[in-house]
């Protein structure tokens, strides 16, 4: 077989298997990855050798199929990963409005759109900007991280201190939720210093580390307000069209552009943060543009950050899916740029016409069963999906997140102080001291 | 302008400072983060602290188990009448009408001045993403109507619109030919946006290091001296000596009076303006009216403009650059080019529509913009 058609069977299959796993909530296809990257190092390991045109291209369209159909459990079920956490709210509201088809569409044509922003623009453009702007900024990642940081606490706006005559009584109330966001910020952070210094997750899942931690953090709180909120889901119907325009996927691909690349560039930002700061950037305030922007942000993310370590010239390593391939595999020049581009094309193509059918089944369910139920078994398919890759330790390690995934459920503040898992950790390590916090916390 | 291009027009004034990349090179991030949280600290102050400090002369609050637009009507009105029979300064607050964990009931107040009245339209439900909820939006049709004694002046074209968190606060002034002038928002803007209280934070900043310093490394020490100085060159040596052992210090006040000041300044692009040398200057000076600060276009051009030219100091500041381009060059490429496929592409995409921008007053869309986007 020639290697074309090997990697267009690979691409596909990757694609397909991915597209079906995204619609599981709790299932990041870093995990799948994960499991794959184990799997071919231990054939290796045993004088089988997997050759790169089979499971490069395959993981491409791993995470172009994700990045497209993870809209379904995030809108549909309401269980986000932190990247779909801003899709939520918006694409609930559709939900309720019986548009539930058409909020998880109108992301898809986002998606569709950052593949053609990755291909089209960022591709030519990246071989000759970025490593100019990676020299330049190689050494300042870390103040750019707490810059993001400090925006992200100062941002908040205190949801309390409506009512009531002026004085230190309504002073507290409006400051209850930004002290809780505040909480939340830095118990997250504790757990993200324990998780990378000594995480009690069996060494042989590693990759699998920071995963329940997540799943905790954001679906969980999700899935139990859903539960509890116990909200009725009217019937769904689907459209033909979506009510969006050139200008709007032009906007659309402005803001989100904007955020996915943040978020695939710098360190540790993830797509939830990109989508925060492009958001405050562009003041976009039309809906189906925040919904399909963030559409693009999280597509551009995902595979604009795997798309970076081939780049030719910059070779950089972000985001789960390019740290896993490193570990097997060193691009080699333009020959694999066009190819993994190739293959974004394909996938790209692929998982958008898979999207509608599966959406549509979906809703089906829902519609069958109640929302209550759903979201019931959605949570037992995540705890199990958590409990099979990570173990009892893994279980607790979600239990503690949850815990703190609920402070801003309960209390009103942000959901995505909940970042401090991450962004706390890294930017004390990248800035020197990290060290001399986990010796604090009495981790080293 | 809205808070991240204040914030960032904050970082890209400390990156005009050479210690601040010096520091960040050896990991400290200090002056970075102090540029970004002083460029958005004159509205933390206003938005997170003063107004929860500041008293009101009348609350109009609505019951929201029975809103009643008559009651926010008549309320106004008194209020309006107290300003112009006691000739004294009003403060009103337009408490919002919260009906759910996530429901406001949204409410307009109109000051028609030709029939000398005050007019409130209930309008939709709305979450707190301020959509509004389906089926709600002609839930009340009345418009309630009270009479005022005089005419109010607009300095700017307040639209007073209530929903979700708070409610907006007003003052009313009276005038010297009886009629009265509307303050929108009294508490923002009257001393936080002021160029000398961002010198003073600088200032007390300053010396909080100054006292950390002293206690960790002790007072300026000069080395031995071989031979005996006039008293100039004595205090010259001194000086010297003193601006080095408190670097951090000095280095502070300026970062934290350029990046606060940078706020005020395009602040005093819109429409309201700032109080420039509080507690000097009593009052607000009207801003130039070049911009709202909600425009899309504004804020995002200075954000960007902001990243290019921090990408610019921090390249200026590369000892032996790999990469060699000009200012001119990195503004065409970063910004001019690519600004001008977009706009000749919206242009095609837009070309023979009627592309409506909504345009807010100044103060209104930093109010409500800071609500939506905080949350």
């Amino acid at each position: 077989m020639s290697g074309f058609w090997i990697v267009l069977l690979s691409v596909t299959a990757g694609t397909v298997l991915s597209s079906v796993l995204a619609c599981l909530p709790g299932l990041h296809v870093y995990n799948i990855m994960g499991a794959l990257v184990m799997g071919i190092l231990s054939l290796e390991s045993m004088g089988t050798h997997v050759p790169v045109d089979v499971y490069l291209p395959a993981m491409t369209g791993m995470i172009v199929g994700w990045a497209m159909l993870n809209t379904i459990p995030a809108v549909l079920l309401g269980t986000p990963d932190e990247s779909a956490m801003f899709t939520v709210m918006p694409g609930q509201k559709y939900l309720m409005a019986g548009r539930g088809y058409e909020g998880t569409m109108i992301t898809a044509v986002g998606g569709l759109a950052g593949a053609f922003f990755i291909i089209f623009v960022v591709a030519p453009l990246a071989p000759r900007y970025l490593p100019v702007s990676q020299e330049v900024l190689r050494g300042h990642m870390h103040w750019i991280l707490w810059v993001i940081i400090t925006f992200i606490l100062m941002s908040e706006w205190p949801k309390g201190g409506n009512r009531g005559p002026a004085g230190w009584a309504k002073f507290f109330d409006a400051w209850k939720t930004l002290l809780f966001g505040l909480a939340t910020f830095l118990l997250a952070g504790v757990l993200g210093f324990i998780l990378l210094t000594r995480s009690p997750v069996n060494h042989e899942v590693a990759f699998q580390n920071i995963m329940p931690a997540f799943v905790g953090l954001f679906a969980i709180p999700w899935c139990l307000l859903n539960i509890i909120s116990a909200a009725d889901v009217p019937p769904q119907r689907t459209t033909k069209t979506l009510g969006i325009n050139g200008d709007v996927i032009l906007r659309s691909v402005w803001s989100g552009g904007l955020g996915g690349g943040l978020a695939a560039y710098l360190p540790i930002v993830t797509g939830g943060v990109g989508g925060l700061l492009a958001g405050h950037a562009t003041a976009q305030r039309d809906e189906r543009i925040f919904i399909m922007g963030q559409g693009v942000s999280k597509f551009v993310y995902y595979v604009g950050a795997f798309m970076l370590l081939f780049v030719p010239g910059l070779n950089l390593t972000r985001g789960g899916g390019a740290w896993m391939i490193r570990a097997i595999y060193t691009p080699q020049g333009k020959a694999d740029y066009f190819m993994i581009l190739g293959c974004i094309a394909i996938a790209a193509a692929i998982s958008y016409l898979m999207i509608s059918p599966l959406a549509k089944l979906t809703l089906r369910l829902i519609d069958r069963f109640n929302y209550r139920h759903v979201s019931s078994v959605a949570m037992v398919i995540i705890v199990v999906m958590v409990f099979g890759v990570t173990g009892w330790m893994g279980l607790y390690i979600a239990l503690v997140g949850t815990g703190i995934g609920l402070i801003p459920v309960l209390f009103g503040s942000r959901r995505l102080n909940c970042l401090g898992i991450l962004l706390l950790p890294i930017a004390c390590n990248m800035s020197g001291f990290g060290e001399t916090i986990t010796g604090w916390l009495g981790l080293t | 302008m809205k808070g991240f291009s204040h914030f960032m027009s904050g970082v890209a004034v400390a990156s005009f400072c050479p210690w601040s990349i010096d520091a960040a090179l050896q990991g400290n991030p200090l002056f970075f983060v102090l540029g970004g949280a002083c460029g958005i600290l004159p509205d933390t102050l206003d938005f997170k602290v003063y107004r929860f400090f500041y008293n009101h002369d009348i609350y109009i609050t609505p019951d929201p188990g029975n809103p009643d637009p008559q009651y926010i009507a008549d309320e106004m009105a008194r209020a309006m009448d107290i300003a112009v029979t006691e000739n004294r300064y009003v403060k009103v607050k337009l408490v919002s009408i919260r009906l759910g964990a996530d429901f406001w009931q949204q409410y307009v107040v109109n000051i028609d001045n030709d029939k000398k009245e005050v007019s409130v339209k209930f309008g939709p439900v709305v979450n707190t993403g301020q959509v509004p909820v389906d089926g709600t939006e002609n839930q009340y049709p009345t418009v309630a109507r009270a009479p005022m004694k005089a005419k109010l002046i607009q300095t700017y074209d307040a639209a007073l619109k209530v929903d979700i968190f708070d409610g907006p606060t007003i003052g009313l002034a009276p005038r010297k030919d009886g009629d009265f002038d509307l303050d929108f928002l009294p508490w923002h803007r009257e001393w936080s946006h002021s160029l000398t209280i961002g010198l003073f934070l600088g200032v007390l900043f300053a010396l909080l290091v100054g006292i950390i310093t002293t206690i960790q490394y002790g007072w300026v020490s000069l080395p031995p001296q071989q031979e005996v100085l006039t008293t100039w060159a004595a205090a010259k040596q001194w000086l010297a000596a003193f601006f080095t052992h408190y670097a951090i210090a000095w280095q502070s006040i300026v970062t934290i009076a350029g990046c606060y000041g940078v706020h005020v300044v395009e602040d005093q692009l819109g429409h309201m303006g700032s109080n420039i040398f509080y507690p000097f200057t009593k009052e607000r000076t009207p801003g130039l009216k070049w911009m709202h600060s909600g425009d899309g276009i504004a804020n995002f051009l200075t954000v960007w403009v902001c990243c290019l030219l921090i990408f610019w100091n921090l390249h200026r500041a590369m000892p032996d650059p790999t990469f060699h381009f000009g200012f001119v060059h990195l503004m065409m490429v970063g910004l001019v080019i690519p600004g001008a496929v977009f706009a000749a592409i919206r242009w095609l995409l837009t070309r023979g529509q009627n592309v409506q921008v909504e345009k807010g007053d100044d103060a209104d869309d930093e109010w409500n913009e800071l609500k939506a986007s905080g949350t």
